[in-house]
């Protein structure tokens, strides 16, 4: 006869949680660890490769030179000017196109009038490639930082309102009718429950847009500017030092992924009760 | 002008008298991509006051379309439905719903979804809190105030979604399938905890249900539904004897299986 009765206390002792920890960290540690050894074999072919042929060399840049060029950049002050401009830019696209898309966005769940209305133009203007607005861009607001943030709200507006809308009317009809026996108003059930539960979406959409307003502000700078990582990346590749762009490359990377990172944080810190899932 | 007063009048008598909740001759069917399909045939029922009514029927039967109609959530195509003898627009106040699904929001605690209605009524937060408080403490969830639903069972979380119905003090409860999804354990302690909140509080109770077993062991009366369009089939006064607050006793009387034989017989389930 086996009593499957479950007696585990409720709170393990500190050894079994310790290490239950210890070994969660190991397991974190060979996926960091593997992911180190590729990149270190990768870059290390790369060198090889490149070292022996001037050609390749030319052709696809070295890691080594690659860092040359990042150590040049740091010294002469141009990494920190790019990086803070192309950030610069990239959080006020970022911010700004996502306020108003997810204003929009959670709006919309008010009436399903207007967003019947509103949806073929959503579509319409979700379909343009927004580099095929840069010229216009350009000519409207200058070769200056508004260009690039606009380009910027551009990428992110129609993501962030798509996502907040489909979040705002994904939300559950049971719980909705839930808060009308309670009493609620349309504004109270838009309050405590549509926005909260949109959340979720919502930095879904944050985290995607992250990377689209970056691309945007790059593709702005392409068309037009004097500075900003895009521009670095621009020049370099028309003068054929492929290092630089790599490098250049290396720190947008970099940038992308510490607003990313950022994102999460900030996540984690308005949802509390998505920490224990 | 007399008239008038003297229809006020009536119909303020009417209210002293009439039973709590009157439905009568209520009707309502769905349009399905231009079809029409009368989910409710012609239903009439009451529900009066400190009473416990459960409501049976076969699966489809439109059993949770008659709690929403009830809710004002719905408008009933014909027939009417009074709470103490008026027709009211919209939500009946003091009605508590509870649906098999816990409905409790994530990002609230438990003591955070038990105040939702004292918060949407504008009820000061000190007083909400407090309150709150007190019906989970009553409820056995003493300690878990500040938990997410997220590490609560399920048991756990149904009694949150009770203390969330019971701290708005409503006089009549209507609860769809509440503990449907529950085990046997935690079924019978949440009924028992439930019979006796309602039965202290004084307040009415509708339930609607599958478990014929449920259904008779917490019920004064148990109403049994047609298939679509629903109407009454059958009704029965449940006369079990004494406070009947223990609903695992009230299941050994033999009166009890053969309530449940001739519910189960009404309901002419077919096996295959």
């Amino acid at each position: 006869m086996t009593a499957d009765v479950d007696h585990a206390p409720a709170h393990p002792p500190a050894s079994q949680a310790a290490r239950r920890r210890w070994s969660r960290f190991r397991a974190t540690l060979a996926v960091l660890a593997t992911q180190l050894a590729i990149l270190v074999a990768l870059l290390a072919f790369w060198e090889q490769a490149t070292s022996s042929n001037k050609a390749f060399a030319f052709m696809f840049g070295s890691p080594s030179a690659i860092g040359g060029f990042l150590v040049q950049m740091v010294r002469d002050g141009s990494l920190w000017r790019d990086t803070s401009i192309t950030g610069l830019e990239t959080l006020l696209g970022f911010f700004v196109g996502n306020f108003i898309g997810t204003l929009i966005g959670l709006s919309l769940w008010y009436s399903r009038f207007v967003s019947r209305v509103v949806e073929p133009f959503v579509i319409a203007l979700g379909s343009i490639p927004i580099i095929a607005l840069a010229p216009i861009i350009i000519i409207w607001f200058g070769t200056g930082l508004v260009s690039k943030v606009a380009m910027s709200t551009l990428s992110v507006v129609i993501v962030a309102l798509v996502t907040s809308y489909k979040g705002a009317v994904g939300v559950d009809p049971d719980q909705i009718n839930l808060m009308r026996t309670l009493g609620a108003s349309k504004f109270q059930v838009f309050r405590m429950l549509v926005v909260p539960a949109s959340l979720t979406d919502i930095f879904a959409g944050l985290k995607l847009t992250v990377g689209f307003a970056l691309i945007g502000a790059i593709v702005g700078e392409f068309m037009s500017s004097s500075d900003g990582l895009g521009h670095a990346i621009f020049k370099a590749g028309s003068l054929y030092v492929i290092p630089k762009v790599f490098a250049a490359l290396v720190v947008t990377i970099a940038l992308a992924l510490f607003l990313t990172f950022l994102v999460g944080k900030i996540e984690r810190l308005l949802m509390p009760w998505r920490r224990r899932l | 002008m007399t008239a008038g007063i003297e229809a006020a009048a009536t119909q303020a008598a009417a209210a002293l008298t009439e039973p709590l909740l009157v439905v009568e001759h209520v009707a309502k069917s769905y349009d399905l991509n231009g079809q029409i399909v009368p989910v409710i045939g012609d239903l009439s029922l009451t529900l009066r006051e400190g009473e416990i009514v459960s409501i049976v029927g076969p699966s489809g039967c439109g059993k949770t379309t008659l709690l929403n109609t009830l809710c004002g959530l719905l408008v009933p195509d014909s027939g009417h439905i009074r709470w103490h003898g008026r027709e009211v627009l919209g939500q009946p106040q003091n009605v508590g719903y509870m649906l098999q699904k816990d409905l409790l929001l994530p990002w609230r605690t438990a003591l955070g979804n038990t105040l939702l209605g004292l918060q949407i009524r504008g009820v000061a937060p000190a007083e909400a809190e407090d309150r709150s408080r007190a019906m989970l403490d009553q409820l056995g969830l003493h300690g878990f105030a500040d938990h997410y639903p997220s590490t609560l069972s399920g048991g756990m979380r149904q009694r949150v979604a009770l203390a969330r119905t019971l701290v708005n003090e409503p006089d009549v409860l209507l609860l769809d399938e509440p503990f449907a999804a529950l085990d046997f354990q935690s079924k019978l302690l949440i009924e028992n905890d439930t019979v006796a909140l309602v039965r202290r509080g004084k307040r009415s109770l509708m339930l609607i249900t599958h478990d014929i077993e449920e259904a008779v062991s917490l019920a004064d009366r148990v109403i049994v539904l047609s298939k679509r369009p629903t109407r009454v089939k059958a009704v029965y006064d449940i006369e079990l004897g004494g406070e009947r607050m223990d609903m695992m006793a009230v299941r050994e009387s033999p009166d009890f299986s053969r309530y449940v034989r001739r519910i189960w017989a009404d309901l002419d389930v077919v096996l295959q």
